[in-house]
């Protein structure tokens, strides 16, 4: 008795559970989303398209907008690179091991990004740390170049989003039947094959949802290319932060916010579309 | 049949607890806020700051005398940001009375209709330097400070160091990073045409494609800083030999013990500037606390509380020699300087920092 009044009490109106999310996303997203549309298209009672405009015939725009894609697809490659065999480590360890490896992960996730930041600094620098030890030792003559230019950039981004890449990873590896590789070793497959031809293709979801995280994330960086990186070093971030702080060009800003999102969704299209991405979130057909 | 109609009423009513609720917290929250602040208005200026220890000094100098005299409180908030004002401006709820603010925004305030005109009567401005923008309808300034040559005492000597930007840009005779501000505010642009040969009283309007070209020259020796304190700290361990910053900046690190000293030569001079944001709940307030800034007692005080300048002549009667010898446009610094032409930053930056960004793409 008292189970089915649980139950009737709540099945009809279920879907209004979503309604309080619904409501944020809506208010709190969706909401100021279409006002910064508004902004880069209407000023002081006119519509206009004028920052679209100098968004194309201001060639250093479209270059930053390059950059910045290049700088969070590079930023994404260099995280899978190192977060997959540390995904793995974890995924495969127990008890105490693992977790001393994900606190070592996230303890870094939860400090400042500034702090972090400054920390590369002292690290990296010509006369800081790394490059003394190095040259103490012998191993280097001279100092490596290490900041103020894109390495340093792509340093500080790849280790500020390491976790973003490591934690899906790990959810889907851990999930994962430790039965199939031993099936595929005692079919006959070598260590290189069962990898490639079992585990990787398993673990894909993580890879992209990782891959997707990171990358997007990593568009949006302005203090890390602010402070590591060097002449060239602009990302897109950074001209919105110029537009709405120092210039009050909040037109601009907003279209450049705006072309920022649309490249985006436009490029979740096309991987959706080559890749089902959408199955990553539940969408399986 | 009953249990329908239990979820209804239970639903009904949950919803309209919470409706109250939230209703009710929310009123709670804004009433004695709303209704103290209006009352209190008269009695307090809020001063938005850039904070510091340059938040402590205008306590020292400004804000304490005058809440003495006039038993007007002055409150300070942090992040001073155009951005703010814009916001708080156009959403129709100003809740700061005074805002610091770079010159150029009181070109850019006025051109969108974000500050108030000041009033004279109260302000007495006639003491103030006589320089171009000083002084405009909607600011008065704080304090003057320039940016200048700075270098690594370890890499030169105070007989031997670059003194025109020309020098600076000679990286045969004085190899070493040199250290600038990525901001276009820094006046990076300024030295690079100098150091090209614009004479120091041509150097507005400034030909950016010039200065640009002239940059270009020393494209890879140059360390950008994004904060004050990054340029300061390149400079302090050594990653740059020479550079551009505020003066105050280079002085500080020099009396805390770093390897750091300033040639004045070729400064390029500023000034800092206050304005009162449109709708600010204490105009009147904020109106006396500005003419006591910029009253020579007022400027008296701040040229012994920090090393900006004043922006009153008369101040330097009273200030020590020595002193004045340190702060910005004193004695040390007279036919050193050229005065930078805000009204003309005020009115380019937006292009000049497009034209900027894309020259560091290269």
């Amino acid at each position: 008795m008292a189970a089915t009044r649980a139950a009737g009490f709540t099945r009809p109106r279920a879907e209004l559970l979503v309604l309080p999310g619904l409501l944020m996303i809506v208010a709190l997203f969706l909401y100021p989303l279409v006002s910064l549309v508004g902004i880069s298209v209407y000023e002081k009672g006119d519509w206009t398209l004028r920052h679209y405009q100098r968004l194309i015939d201001v060639p250093a725009y479209v270059r930053v907008l390059q950059r910045t894609l290049i700088m969070g697809a590079a930023t994404a490659f260099l995280c899978l690179l190192l977060g997959y065999p540390l995904a793995y480590r974890i995924a495969t360890t127990s008890g105490r091991a693992r977790a001393a490896l994900i606190a070592g992960i996230l303890v870094p996730f939860w400090t400042s990004l500034l702090v972090r930041t400054y920390g590369w600094m002292v690290m990296l620098n010509p006369q800081g740390i790394l490059n003394k030890a190095l040259i103490s030792t012998g191993l280097l003559d001279s100092p490596l170049i290490l900041i103020n230019n894109t390495t340093g950039v792509l340093i500080g981004m790849t280790q500020i989003m390491l976790p973003y890449m490591v934690l899906p990873i790990v959810a889907v590896m851990v999930r994962l039947d430790p039965a199939l590789m031993r099936a595929a070793r005692i079919l006959g497959a070598g260590p290189v094959r069962a990898f490639l031809r079992i585990y990787l293709p398993l673990t894909l979801p993580g890879i992209m949802a990782g891959v997707l995280l990171v990358f997007t994330i990593s568009l949006g960086f302005f203090v890390i290319p602010a402070l590591l990186g060097g002449t060239r070093d602009i990302l897109l971030a950074q001209l919105v932060e110029v537009n709405i702080n120092s210039t009050l060009n909040w037109g601009l800003a907003a279209a450049l916010s705006t072309l920022l999102v649309v490249t985006t969704l436009l490029l979740y299209a096309i991987a959706h579309r080559y890749f089902r991405v959408s199955a990553l979130w539940g969408d399986i057909r | 049949m009953t249990k329908i109609d239990r979820s209804k009423a239970s639903g009904a009513t949950r919803r309209t607890v919470l409706k109250s609720a939230a209703m009710g917290g929310v009123l709670a929250a804004m009433g004695p806020f709303a209704h103290g602040a209006r009352a209190q208005a008269s009695k307090r200026v809020v001063f938005a700051t850039w904070g510091g220890s340059w938040e402590k000094a205008m306590r020292e100098a400004w804000f304490d005398p005058f809440t003495k005299k006039t038993g007007i409180e002055v409150v300070t908030v942090g992040g001073n940001s155009y951005a703010k004002v814009r916001a708080m401006v156009e959403a129709g709820k100003t809740e700061w009375d005074v805002v610091e603010v770079n010159p150029d925004f009181q070109w850019i305030g006025k051109k969108d209709n974000l500050v108030e005109p000041l009033d004279f009567k109260i302000i007495n401005a006639s003491d103030i330097m006589k320089m171009p923008g000083l002084v405009t309808d909607v600011s008065v300034p704080q304090v003057i400070w320039s940016k200048v040559m700075f270098y690594n005492t370890k890499a030169f000597s105070a007989d031997n160091h670059p003194r025109t930007w020309a020098e600076v840009w000679d990286v045969k005779k004085y190899p070493g990073k040199r250290t600038f501000g990525q901001r276009t505010s820094s006046a990076a642009l300024e030295a690079a045409v100098l150091a090209d040969g614009v004479p120091m009283d041509k150097l507005f309007p400034l030909d950016v494609d010039r200065a640009l070209k002239s940059l270009a020259k020393i494209r890879d020796h140059i360390l950008w800083y994004d904060t004050n304190a990054q340029g300061e700290q390149y400079m302090t361990d050594g990653q740059a030999v020479l550079g551009l910053v505020p003066d105050g900046r280079a002085l500080s690190a020099k009396k805390n013990g770093a390897p750091i000293d300033i040639e004045y030569n070729q400064s390029l001079m500023s000034w800092a500037s206050m304005v009162i944001p449109r709708g600010a709940p204490n105009r009147e307030g904020a109106m006396q606390l500005l003419a006591y800034c910029v009253s020579p007692e007022g400027q008296y005080n701040m040229g012994m509380a920090y090393t900006y300048g004043p922006i009153v002549q008369k101040a330097y009667e009273k200030i020590p020699k020595d002193r004045a010898a340190i702060l910005s446009g004193g004695p040390q610094q007279q036919g050193k300087y050229v005065m930078t032409d805000e009204q003309w930053w005020g009115e380019n930056k937006d292009q000049v920092t497009e034209k900027f960004n894309q020259w560091r793409l290269g």
